[in-house]
């Protein structure tokens, strides 16, 4: 302890020069904590969706029924060209989606999607020299498309890993997509915060910003760049990780080419489809036929 | 060959059989396309009801051959093979894995990446859904509640501590009900503490239930408190399969299989002649070692009551350190899925000071990775402030304060972001366009003994290896203070001695370290301050001296000393040892003390 209580002089390097620039220049902008804690919000965001914390009408349902009523209503939207009726589907579309508490983030991403799309066609539109009838076209294509998303965040958002899988195996999907998808879930975390360390890592020590540039054309490209290279060794990480899996499954019998797969009957016995199940998918399949056919 | 005279001469054998557990005659194996033969000859009997503890170097053939005991060497990896394993008189050429698997559970170093489903319940049914026992159900509640996992069935894998994780990966195996148990390095991804209750789980299973358990393990502390006999590989071959006494008195080839002494053997040797001469058995435990010690340290016993550390850390302001970074009154926290705000840091005042060498202690979820991610400015505080030198980590954006805090994240293939290890040692001075960037990257790798795997991609090293590297990355970024997560874990005893080597030779190179560990060693070897955490508060902060004669704080942060540190303490010495030399400094010189 005695030999490193030295009082050594400040060891001069290149981190002096920055540092002290820093000092006197940047004083001004001051950190909330914001630019991390976004991700923080954006991975617990994503959780809630795929473990389906929060509930809503979908969330009791038999994972069958959920999907058949997905089915019906990617579907329905695509017989018809009525602008009436296609609004009617999208209005019924936002209420599902948020009676099935889709959360601030799927909506936000949604609607952005949505306008950014409408945005950039009608400008091509009039570029091209379109008329005010391309409009109602676009309408249209972004009212079908848009229903349908809404549809399949609120079914996806009410099914957790689980009873996805259980719904896809009791529909005789081969036993692979259901493992797939539950074991997707499971991965959705470590990678969520292994991205988040290597991100951090590039930033930390990555070239640093030279300022934002024209519109922020340097802080995009910075964080493009970013987000490509930490792909690489995330995408090499779970390689890694997966050779164990691959094992394991073998000694706890999963495997991928057995065709007769004796778990089925005990894994599905718990599903039922109620009356209730029926009923929505009644329901959801009388208005859709009464919609497409009043209006 | 020595033969000593009071160890039990066999393992317990099975009397209603006499098959044995697991037969291995002339087995050699070579993976497809390896130069050479990964098992060589190997000939072993494991009686039922044995606990084998497998010891050996790297590449020693340890993990194959216990994968050949369930079958997954031939049949997942096929390679050439001859020779033949049966497992309760059945060979498993003939079974699949699956079959195999109700005989023989296996956990895997690596057992995080075994658990397949997303809650603990889901993933311990998952084996006796696949293979359609009818009573599944049943199953995976005896296997829970033998365990004690009963609390966290419904809880997410990903929300677990690495020890619940290892529960429930051996959780899942149990769930066949197998005879046999083969758990690789249970000790290597959790801190000591954990690994001694997977242990104390594994030792009841045996002892109740009559399972047989083998680990691979190179603690030899935990070697000595649990197993009952001990296999040695090495190039291949079993060396030798002895009771665990007789095994720990062949000193020479332990250390060959990088197994070093625990430290009641390393000071019953250097004090007891006949030990080390190898005419009495080794100690195995602290009480015994201290009995065994006693009358050649008989003395200490009159000088004070209390084993107290004469030199108390003095405060760092008196001794006019200067200041790298304080942190005042700092709150820190995370929101959980569903919605509630964690508290992880609470009021939290520390100053670290040119020169301290920190260690960060403390049960897991105590803090220290919280503290270690504010410190080096990726997190700002909810409340309070943090200062690294001189400059508010509010002020400063993450990438700014790069150039002062370095900050070397738990899992090393993390920090492996480019595709060799010199472009990754040498993104940071690239990056700040610093003009000695190449000679500095040179010194750094040829400092940390890596140039030679300087073109490697750094996931391919060994473990070690990794640990080094991202050393080299830290140092080459010049940092004032490095901040390390777990830089021992997971890593074998000798690759663990070469960090804290490392880490000492560093010292002269960086003003202030922080290291949050589990490693006890690390703290008595290396650290010259310790900051206890317990949720979320310093508890103590002191030198490890003083931390190690303070029952009450280990107590709280569930910290264990050193053997040598209890042995010392069991021996009421007036100065407690950190080290064995320490105490065999203070214990060959009492005599002359006495006389003179």
């Amino acid at each position: 302890m005695t030999a490193v209580a030295t009082d050594r002089p400040t060891l001069p390097t290149p981190a002096d020069g920055p540092a002290a620039a820093e000092r006197g220049g940047r004083r001004k902008s001051v950190r909330s904590g914001f630019d991390r804690v976004t991700v923080e919000w954006v991975k617990l965001e994503l959780m809630r969706v795929a473990y389906a914390t929060r509930g809503g009408f979908l969330a009791r349902r038999d994972p069958r029924a959920v999907l058949g009523w997905y089915l019906v209503c990617a579907v329905v939207p695509w017989l018809t060209y009525s602008t009436p009726a296609l609004a009617v589907f999208f209005v019924l579309a936002l209420a599902c989606a948020l009676a099935a508490r889709i959360g601030p983030l799927l909506l936000g991403l949604f609607t952005l999607g949505l306008l950014g799309q409408a945005a950039y066609v009608l400008v091509l539109v009039f570029v091209l020299g379109g008329n005010a009838a391309a409009i109602d076209g676009l309408l249209q294509i972004s009212l079908k498309l848009g229903a349908i998303s809404l549809a399949s965040m609120a079914a996806f958002v009410s099914l957790d890993p689980e009873k996805l899988s259980d719904g896809l195996q009791a529909l005789r999907a081969p036993a692979v997509l259901g493992f797939g998808v539950s074991y997707g879930y499971r991965m959705v975390p470590l990678l969520i915060d292994e991205f988040q360390t290597i991100v951090d890592g590039h930033r930390l020590r990555g070239a640093p910003p030279r300022g934002h540039g024209f519109l922020g054309w340097r802080t995009a490209v910075r964080i493009g760049t970013i987000a490509v290279q930490a792909f690489y060794p995330l995408i090499l990480n779970t390689a890694k990780r997966t050779r164990t899996t691959v094992e394991a499954l073998e000694t706890r019998g999963f495997s991928p080419t057995g065709t007769d797969d004796p778990g089925r009957r005990l894994r599905l016995a718990h599903l039922r489809f109620t009356w209730a199940d029926a009923t929505l998918l009644l329901v959801t399949l009388g208005i859709g036929v009464s919609v497409l056919v009043l209006l | 060959m020595p033969a000593p005279t009071t160890v039990t001469a066999v393992p317990p054998a099975d009397s209603t059989t006499g098959t044995p557990a697991i037969e291995v005659q002339g087995l050699t194996f070579r993976y497809p396309g390896a130069s050479q033969d990964s098992l060589h000859d190997v000939d072993l009997a494991i009686q039922p009801g044995d606990f084998v503890a497998v010891v050996g170097g790297n590449g020693s053939g340890k993990t194959t051959l216990c994968k050949a005991f369930n079958g997954l060497v031939p049949h997942f990896w096929n390679g050439d093979i001859t020779g033949r394993v049966r497992i309760h008189g059945r060979s498993t050429a003939r079974r699949s894995v699956g079959e195999i698997s109700h005989d023989v559970g296996y956990v895997f170093q690596d057992f995080g990446n075994q658990l397949v489903r997303p809650t603990v319940r889901d993933d311990v049914s998952f084996g006796p859904l696949n293979f359609g026992h009818e009573d599944w159900a049943d199953r995976t509640d005896r296997a829970l509640a033998s365990l004690g996992l009963g609390d966290v069935a419904a809880t997410h894998t990903w929300q677990l501590s690495g020890g619940q994780q290892h529960l429930t990966a051996l959780a899942g195996a149990l769930a066949l009900a197998p005879s046999v148990l083969v758990v690789d390095e249970p000790a290597a991804e959790v801190d000591p503490r954990r690994a001694a209750v997977v242990y104390e789980h594994l030792t009841r299973l045996n002892q109740e239930h009559g399972i047989t358990v083998v680990v691979i393990e190179h603690h030899a502390e935990l070697i000595a408190r649990y197993a009952r006999s001990v296999v040695l590989m090495s190039d291949g071959r079993v060396r030798w399969h002895l009771p665990v006494r007789e095994a720990l008195a062949r000193r020479d080839d332990l250390a060959e299989a990088h197994v070093p002494d625990p430290q009641v053997v390393a000071l019953s040797r250097a004090l007891v002649p006949e030990i080390a001469r190898g005419e009495r058995p080794v100690p195995i435990t602290v009480d015994e070692c201290a009995d065994l010690l006693r009358p050649s340290v008989r003395t200490s016993a009159q000088d004070g009551p209390a084993p107290s550390g004469p030199d108390g850390l003095p405060p760092a302001d008196e001794v006019g350190r200067p200041l790298v970074a304080r942190m005042v009154g700092v709150e820190h926290g995370y929101r959980t899925v569903s919605g509630d705000r964690h508290t992880v840091l609470r009021d939290l005042d520390l100053d670290l000071h040119d020169g301290d060498r920190v260690a960060l202690v403390g049960s897991n979820g105590a803090g220290k990775s919280s503290l270690l991610s504010v410190l080096s400015g990726l997190a700002v505080p909810r409340a309070g402030t943090v200062e690294v030198d001189g400059r508010d980590t509010r002020s400063v954006p993450a990438a700014s304060l790069a150039d002062t805090v370095c900050y070397l994240v738990q899992r090393p293939e993390e920090m492996f972001l480019q595709d060799s290890v010199r472009a990754d040692v040498a993104m940071h001075p690239r990056g700040r366009r610093a003009s000695d960037a190449d000679e500095l990257v040179e010194e750094v790798l040829a400092r940390v003994d890596l140039s030679r795997f300087a073109d490697r991609d750094g996931r391919l090293l060994s473990g070690g290896q990794q640990r080094r590297a991202t050393l080299a990355i830290g140092l080459a970024m010049r940092p004032r203070l490095l901040l390390l997560d777990e830089p021992t874990s997971s890593l074998d005893l000798a690759s663990r001695d070469d960090v804290i080597g490392m880490l000492d030779a560093l010292s002269d190179h960086i003003r202030c370290t922080v290291v949050a560990t589990h490693d006890m060693h690390l703290v008595a070897e290396w650290a010259s301050r310790v900051v206890v955490l317990d949720q979320g508060r310093v508890i103590a902060d002191t030198d490890p001296r003083t931390l190690f004669s303070s029952p009450d704080v280990l107590d709280q942060a569930r910290l264990v000393p050193p053997q040598v540190t209890q042995v010392g303490a069991a021996l009421r010495l007036p100065v407690l040892p950190l080290t064995v030399e320490e105490l065999v400094r203070q214990a060959s010189s009492r005599p002359a003390e006495e006389t003179a």
